[in-house]
């Protein structure tokens, strides 16, 4: 088959989307398909581009090339997946998603501060609502977002998960003396509030993050409340890392930190498992919750720097359960069947 | 820090689904010699298809409707427009490259080819891209060319002037030459503008038995077809050797070995094949209607200008064929013509962020 995926983005920055991308149009090669990868730039400010974005979208005709058929294109991001094709899977990796559940939302809402934010929201709503529909076949990339999906455009999805980049790669080693916490370093991710739980602990617990920071100044944040929270003899700041020796700090962590804020899916806790380590997350972060069961594989603590302290002090202190329920999410992941041939299979059917 | 270092650089230019050409390798060259240079670059290819004919004003529409004048909050220094309709995506320091126009609404509109001008409405999208090009090229603070006979096409039918800046082949620095062996070379992918079915015409009016070796991929094989059947129909299949799709590294090859190169297409834009015979050291045959490679061919210095008929193309081809010291001769000069020319990248990216 040919196969066009298509997606959207924002120039110079490359992210899990992006990664996954050309991740998906390599399995379609290794399955013997003939698949390129079609990016469309996108700028969500101010907000009336956002519509220029979408009408820009449906009026590219992807049907066929030199005459001859497309046979089917893959739609994953806002507004790419809007591109209109008769054989059109979409594989939504999100939505637009400051119009919906980020609308006001304290660390990342921006289109509600501009006059036009409520009319450009209902545009990007009713674009959903009308034309997500059109697509033959459309799943999520989690059961999050297809949540989201159902809830603000009373679509109902199936998802459908992918495996973290070089999946096989990963393996377990010791139990070391330290938590993981691998990620960019921004508000949704919160690091601080890693930071914060560290001063409450009882135990003297150690957390190794690692990732750039999208900006100075969030950066500068954390260095702060380090400093002034007393914690840093307790924290080591890596910094950009290897992918290797990212796979070497998970395998050997005693277990992984990952409270985002409704994070969409996460790799991080799909790396922590095949790495047989434990996740601690929050009730409150999205994807992650659709992996770690509670007290079996990780443990889901609230989003306060309290309730999170006791989470780390429970595996620094209970270390035999710790590597025991790293092994359990190892074989969850096992038991999930997350493979590449099967996110092929379902897109092409 | 010298001036203009470090810029964010976007290449707009489009890109026709599991197509790949010489476009594409100009822009992916282009990415490269701007990273070289210290500054970031990345190439955005927009999606084109060109039928039916409202299409191309859809997609007119929808790349003036793409922003690219920042990202996140942080300036794009530059944005250099290649390919008809990417060039058209506005902004506010752009520089536009011409590689070509949409050909089919003016130079080649009267072309047996041409199947815009079938159409009901290809007048009118004719006349709505005369005006987008006409009216959106001159919001660029510079126009560039990729060849004169680009930059003269432009000024014909939009009045508008841009300069002509050449850019090298890929890999130009691995050409090399070696002594003459018994064929002349066509490398082009097989098609009826390139004119395969010319030469092959040609081949059997020749009074001496030259050979010809072809190379290039067919896109359709109705034109591979007609090739076969013009051999058989002359009897010349021996003196031909049909390749087909061959590496870099054997074009470079067979290139080196070659007694002359054969490049007769129609209007070519620019043409890489005429830089790489030059890069190694062979005399090229083309015709008084090939376009850009009569920029470079010098008659009786680097090579034979023909006139576009077999008879014409045959006499060339025993030209070369019977006097190999003079056709060494005028590989050499073809050479030395490259390099006093200056054709390189560092002067592409210095014209271009100028």
């Amino acid at each position: 088959m040919k196969v066009l995926v298509v997606t959207s983005g924002v120039p110079f920055i490359r992210g899990g989307a992006e990664i996954l991308a050309e991740n998906l149009c390599q399995a379609l090669s290794s399955a013997g398909h003939a698949a390129e990868l079609i990016f469309i730039p996108f700028k969500h400010y101010p907000p009336s581009r956002i519509p220029d974005h979408i009408l820009a979208c449906r009026l590219l005709d992807l049907t066929e090339s030199c005459g001859v058929r497309i046979d089917r294109m893959i739609g994953l991001k806002f507004p790419a997946y809007l591109i209109p094709h008769p054989n059109k899977a979409i594989w939504l990796l999100h939505q637009h998603r400051t119009a919906y559940e980020l609308w006001d939302h304290p660390i990342a809402e921006d289109l509600i501060h501009y006059p036009d934010g409520p009319v450009v929201r209902e545009a990007i709503r009713q674009a959903d609502r009308e034309l997500i529909p059109e697509a033959k076949t459309v799943y999520a990339q989690c059961r999050n977002v297809a949540d989201r999906l159902r809830r603000f455009c009373g679509i109902t999805v199936e998802s459908l998960y992918s495996p973290p980049a070089d999946a096989s790669l990963f393996h377990s080693g010791s139990s070391g003396d330290y938590f993981f916490f691998p990620s960019r370093v921004t508000g949704v991710k919160r690091q601080l509030l890693v930071i914060e739980a560290l001063a409450r602990c009882q135990e003297r617990t150690m957390v190794r993050f690692a990732g750039e920071a999208d900006s100075p100044r969030e950066l500068a944040a954390c260095v702060e409340a380090i400093r002034q929270l007393k914690v840093e003899d307790r924290v080591e700041w890596l910094g950009w890392i290897s992918e290797e020796q990212k796979r070497e700090l998970y395998a050997n962590c005693l277990g992984v930190v990952f409270p985002p804020a409704d994070e969409d899916y996460g790799y991080i806790t799909l790396e922590a498992m095949l790495s047989s380590k434990p996740v601690i997350t929050c009730s409150d972060s999205g994807g992650p919750l659709e992996f770690v069961v509670d007290r079996q594989t990780g443990l889901v603590a609230d989003p306060t720097p309290e309730s999170l302290a006791r989470a780390l002090d429970t595996l620094w202190a209970g270390r035999r359960g710790a590597v025991a329920m790293g092994q359990a999410g190892r074989a969850r992941y096992a038991d999930l069947k997350i493979s590449w041939d099967n996110v092929v299979e379902k897109l092409l059917c | 820090m010298p001036k203009n270092h470090g810029l964010r650089i976007l290449i707009a230019t489009v890109r026709v689904p599991f197509v790949n050409g010489g476009a594409e390798i100009h822009a992916e060259g282009l990415c490269r010699a701007l990273r070289e240079a210290g500054h970031r670059a990345e190439i955005i290819a927009i999606p084109f298809k060109w039928y039916p004919p409202e299409r191309i004003v859809d997609h007119i529409l929808a790349c003036r409707l793409l922003d690219l004048s920042e990202t996140v909050g942080v300036a794009v220094d530059r944005l250099i427009g290649l390919k008809f309709p990417a060039y058209l995506i506005p902004h506010p320091r752009k520089v536009i490259w011409l590689l070509h126009q949409h050909r089919q609404a003016y130079d080649l509109w009267q072309h047996p080819l041409n199947d815009l001008n079938r159409y009901p409405n290809g007048d009118d999208v004719r006349a709505a891209i005369h005006r987008a090009d006409c009216e959106l090229i001159p919001q660029a603070r510079r126009v560039f060319a990729n060849s004169r006979n680009v930059a003269g096409r432009l000024e014909r039918f939009c009045g508008l002037l841009a300069t002509p800046l050449y850019h090298p082949p890929r890999d130009a620095a691995l050409f090399h030459s070696r002594p003459a062996e018994d064929f002349l070379y066509f490398p082009s992918r097989i098609n009826p503008l390139k004119r395969q079915d010319l030469v092959l015409e040609a081949l059997p009016k020749t009074r001496l038995p030259v050979k010809i070796c072809f190379s290039g991929s067919a896109e359709e094989a109705a034109v591979e077809n007609k090739c076969m059947a013009l051999m058989r129909k002359h009897g010349c299949a021996d003196r031909v050797q049909w390749l087909g799709p061959v590496s870099e590294e054997k074009k470079r090859d067979l290139y080196a070995r070659s007694l002359g190169v054969l490049f007769p297409p129609i209007d070519e834009d620019y043409g890489y094949v005429t830089l790489e015979a030059m890069l190694a050291q062979k005399p090229v045959i083309t015709c008084a209607d090939s376009g850009g490679p009569l920029e470079f061919v010098i008659e009786h210095q680097t090579g034979i200008v023909a006139e576009p008929t077999p008879e014409a193309l045959a006499a060339a081809m025993d030209n070369l064929w019977e006097d190999r010291e003079r056709a060494r001769r005028w590989g050499e000069a073809g050479r030395q013509r490259y390099d006093d020319l200056g054709i390189d990248w560092s002067h592409v990216v210095e014209k271009l962020l100028a």
